[in-house]
């Protein structure tokens, strides 16, 4: 995978969402469904990579968490898990009806609040 | 815990953002361009391992569509220019891509490849991504199929291992299915497989170089591109 670029643009994500405040960006949270090849491992080296160039975010933290599977299926009005890449219902009946697995998206994003001012002397 | 500057109270609380921020959504944006854009031509993405035989598919899907079908390619590989100039050599209509290293081809770079080839009286338009059957898969490039090749001396064990890109594959081709007597690869097995992941998926055999499986091929283009055309003309835009 092209954990580095995919590094680059959760930066680059944040930049556009939250202009002026990702110095105070704590921890990040990845959610990347089992489909997105993302491994947490290669990405929180490649998030400690790219933050040498990128002093900015130094305090920030990166979790993914991936999620599973899930396929629904229509008969049986339910959702099942898809367990080596069989994609089919418990009852056997195939569905590529995916709600859960292909995603990859910016969660959760914490700031540290931004300390109030003791007085107006800047 | 980080020092507070001076002129400010100590820090500690955090705030929480829940957010739905998708990382591919400048890629899907660009490719939604691209499918807006070419509403009047089938668009393939071709995807494989490297050296599965797409240059050479294509090679021969040029010739066998010469009088029926105008064809073009877009090619992608990480360097050099020699996939094109093998499809120039037999007369086809194609622009390389250099990703510059990068391991599969993204929406943007087709985007811009649109303003380099000529594209005019084209009834299909093949894009040969890099050869990698793990992060193309993730990259819609605006294309009504995405047709996986899969030959018959890498293994029938793919589908299970690379299962995203089954998963987003409309067709299925085994290619090198001349060598099929001479190496334990089956058939039946990799289909199966490959259907466990995408029951709909279709499948054929080829054989680039023997020629044998190529006129199916070239039929299911032919079917593909008629429907993509009928679309249009139901839409109104004729």
């Amino acid at each position: 995978m092209h954990e580095i670029s995919l590094v680059r643009n959760i930066l680059k994500t944040l930049e556009e969402e939250f202009p002026g405040r990702v110095e105070r960006i704590r921890c990040i949270q990845l959610t990347a469904g089992l489909l997105s090849n993302v491994q947490p491992i290669l990405m929180q080296n490649a998030f400690e990579a790219v933050l040498l160039e990128e002093p900015k975010y130094n305090k920030a933290t990166l979790q993914v968490e991936v999620l599973p599977i899930l396929v629904y299926c229509d008969d049986c009005d339910k959702t099942t898990e898809v367990v080596n890449y069989t994609f089919a219902c418990s009852c056997g009946k195939p569905s590529k009806n995916i709600v859960q697995g292909e995603e990859l998206l910016i969660s959760k994003v914490e700031f540290e609040e931004e300390g109030q001012l003791i007085n107006n002397q800047s | 815990m980080t020092t507070p500057k001076s002129n400010r109270a100590p820090v500690g609380s955090i705030q929480c953002e829940n957010t739905t921020l998708n990382l591919l959504k400048a890629n899907d944006f660009v490719a939604k361009v691209i499918r807006q854009r070419l509403t009047d031509m089938l668009v393939i993405n071709i995807c494989s391992s490297p050296g599965s035989g797409k240059t050479t598919l294509m090679q021969e899907t040029g010739k066998l569509l010469k009088d029926k079908l105008n064809m073009a390619v877009l090619v992608g590989d990480p360097e050099t220019e020699r996939d094109a100039i093998r499809m120039r050599e037999v007369g086809i209509n194609a622009l390389q891509i250099v990703t510059g290293g990068m391991c599969h081809i993204e929406a943007q770079m087709i985007l811009q490849a649109l303003d380099h080839i000529n594209l005019e009286g084209v009834d299909v338009l093949f894009i040969e991504n890099v050869g990698n059957l793990v992060c193309p898969a993730a990259f819609d490039l605006g294309e009504d199929y995405r047709v996986t090749v899969i030959s018959s001396t890498e293994g029938d064990d793919k589908p299970k291992k690379y299962p995203r890109m089954f998963l987003t594959s409309e067709l299925m081709l085994v290619s090198k299915a001349d060598l099929l007597p001479y190496v334990p690869f089956s058939v039946e097995a990799v289909t199966k497989d490959a259907r466990d992941i995408n029951p709909d998926l279709e499948v054929m055999t080829v054989s680039s170089l023997k020629g044998d499986g190529l006129e199916q091929w070239c039929d299911w283009l032919k079917i593909k591109v008629r429907e993509k055309k009928n679309k249009l003309v139901m839409s109104g835009a004729y």
